[in-house]
């Protein structure tokens, strides 16, 4: 038992990833840099919702916001994908602290409210700008560049898309053991009792939104990577609610819970695409079987049986597998 | 634009927006009941209400039904989704120690649920519209023109808020109703039980999203995508405070109208965004809404 579950899942995981590109064919690729930009954005809903509890419903936009700023520059200037990626995060960002000052006036269902309507117009900015996003029809986007190389496949992306997907992983396990990781829990708890030990929780809030805004803008610019158009249809509601099923399923306030609920429904998520009806109905169906039967997901409840263990005196042996 | 030309806007553009705002109206008194006895916002909102249009639909088009038929089975059949839903569902969260978040998700699968069983019916391939109750004649009013069916929706939805005044102002159930919104604790220590009235409420607001649905589709066209139509629902929640029935009524009325002055005046691109822009300015300058009373704190 020297190794835990997140060391062994890691090591396969890395396993598998090293070794897929030579092996699989350039659909699977694709779907793993989908699912890599789909635990990008479930690491950062996670921050806002999971670690902070700010229940922020806006998480599409921001996405959208990076997609278009880095598919923007993509087409205006090919800078090399870094910068465009950075750019994405950095603007995102930027609209995330906005938002974030003007939403930590509020709470619970008005917050939710709040920037759910932020979310839906921008979705409707997305729609009608039609100088810069080419509205309705869609928007094109040339290929990202990486010093003098350009990204012009899946396989070409995928390192990308990887490494990023990892980078961000490790920011948010590292961002949690922080003292910010510490303030935003405690802002979680309770405000009013992080406010007495010192800790600002307006500022804190207004934290919390700009890092989760910066993850969908980063989210964002690395699926300029290997997709060369966006339609503001996908940037709707849904989506924010997809990335939210992902943590929510995972387990709320769990970073592993995060990637593997970003893998499931990713996966899910693509293989009925074709068929709306099912996708919907089977949706539907998990998130009340989740609710009804296991409403802490799948992650959170190991950590409690764990702790409960623990308790009981049985946590040092060998039964706190669940 | 000439001020005559304003002034005839103006006029049809409140007229029509009464009406639709009626329908907007009796939504949001749906999400408010929901939301005053059992703390959910109900994302299925416009599912709920999606699926009573379709109810009747299917009704009329493959039953081949009559409509004095049609309508009360169709009020029964969307009420008993909705309480069942509560009873099945939702006790169940509230039981497995489940907060705000589980609560909203298990509406969200309802509304997904519903959506998807809708889209396998087949009937919503093509934008549909129930037949018209009554002969669309036009009615003038002022230099407004309106249709007769604009009339009959408008009355109905104020006949259905009288009889919502009634039930919560002078029967027991309506009282209880209340009561379980103030304190559930409290209701239950004086013998009400939440199982039930929460139950009831769920039909409830499943019995006024299907007579809102009735009333509406013979209006416009549905699609299973319409339950977008719940955003204005809770735009109109919002407006008049999440929490207050009046609040909703004068919220849904504001909403309708705004967008049908916004559409006339400014562009019919702009009608969608509206309500959005109306959630953000009142929560941003009264976020308690209109007659939302005194801003709460809750927790501390």
């Amino acid at each position: 038992m020297k190794m835990d579950f997140d060391k062994w899942a890691l090591a396969a995981a890395a396993v598998v990833l090293a070794v897929l590109p030579f092996i699989a064919s350039g659909y699977i690729l694709y779907i793993v840099n989908l699912l890599m930009i789909y635990i990008v954005l479930a690491l950062g809903l996670h921050i806002v919702i999971g670690e902070t509890g700010q229940f922020a419903l806006s998480h599409a936009a921001f996405y959208g916001i990076g997609i278009y700023v880095a598919g923007i520059i993509n087409n205006a200037w090919h800078p090399n994908l870094v910068i465009s990626v950075l750019v994405a995060g950095v603007v995102a960002a930027g609209l995330g602290y906005l938002l974030g000052a003007l939403a930590i006036r509020m709470r619970d269902i008005y917050l939710a409210l709040s920037t759910f309507a932020f979310g839906e117009a921008m979705q409707w900015v997305f729609l009608n700008w039609n100088e810069v996003t080419n509205g309705s029809n869609g928007y094109q986007m040339s290929p990202a560049w990486f010093f003098g190389f350009e990204l012009t496949s899946d396989l070409r992306a995928y390192p990308f898309t990887v490494l990023g997907a990892a980078l961000m992983l490790w920011v948010t396990v590292w961002l949690s053991r922080s003292q910010l990781g510490a303030a935003f829990r405690a802002v979680r708890e309770s405000d009013v009792a992080a406010q007495a030990m010192g800790v600002n929780a307006n500022v804190i809030k207004r934290v919390a939104f700009m890092c989760s805004a910066a993850y969908a803008g980063m989210a964002g610019g690395l699926y300029t990577t290997f997709a060369s158009f966006i339609h503001p249809e996908s940037l709707g509601f849904w989506t924010t609610i997809l990335i939210l099923i992902m943590i929510v399923v995972g387990g709320i306030g769990s970073v592993r819970g995060a990637v593997i609920g970003a893998v499931i429904f990713g996966l899910i998520s693509e293989l009925l695409r074709q068929m709306l009806s099912f996708q919907e109905i089977i949706y539907g169906l998990i998130l009340i079987g989740f609710m009804m039967f296991a409403p802490r997901g799948l992650f959170s409840g190991r950590r409690r049986t764990r702790k409960a263990a623990a308790a009981t005196g049985a946590g040092s042996s060998g039964g706190t597998q669940a | 634009m000439s001020v005559a030309d304003i002034w005839l806007f103006l006029q049809q553009g409140v007229l029509s927006g009464l009406v639709t705002g009626s329908v907007y109206a009796l939504l949001a008194v749906a999400v408010v009941i929901v939301f005053k006895t059992t703390d959910v916002p109900n994302f299925a909102q416009g599912e709920i209400f999606m699926v009573g249009g379709y109810v009747a639909l299917f009704m009329i088009l493959v039953l081949d039904w009559h409509y004095a038929l049609v309508i009360p089975v169709t009020l029964i059949a969307v009420a008993a989704i909705c309480a069942l839903f509560q009873r099945v569902v939702m006790e169940r969260v509230i039981a497995s120690k489940g907060v705000g978040v589980q609560l909203v998700i298990a509406t969200l699968g309802l509304a997904y649920v519903l959506k998807g069983a809708v889209r396998q019916t087949g009937l919503g391939d093509a934008p549909r519209s129930l037949p018209a109750l009554i002969a669309p004649d036009t009615v003038i009013i002022g230099d407004a023109v309106l249709t007769r069916l604009d009339l009959m929706i408008l009355s109905t939805a104020l006949v259905v808020m009288l009889g919502l005044y009634v039930l919560f102002n002078h029967t027991r159930t309506g009282k209880a109703m209340r009561a379980v919104g103030m304190n559930p604790k409290a209701s239950q220590i004086v013998g009400v039980s939440l199982v039930r009235i929460r139950m009831l409420v769920w039909a409830l607001a499943g019995l006024i999203s299907a007579v809102s649905a009735i009333l509406i589709t013979p209006k416009i066209l549905i699609t299973p995508d319409i339950g977008h139509i719940a955003i204005l629902a809770f735009a109109a929640a919002i407006v008049g405070g999440i929490t207050s029935i009046p609040g909703a009524i004068v919220g849904g009325f504001i909403i309708g109208v705004a967008e049908n002055l916004v559409g006339l005046f400014v562009s019919t691109n702009a009608i969608v965004v509206a309500p959005f822009l109306a959630i953000l300015i009142v929560l941003v300058v009264r976020p308690q809404g209109i007659l939302g009373g005194k801003a709460q704190v809750k927790k501390v």
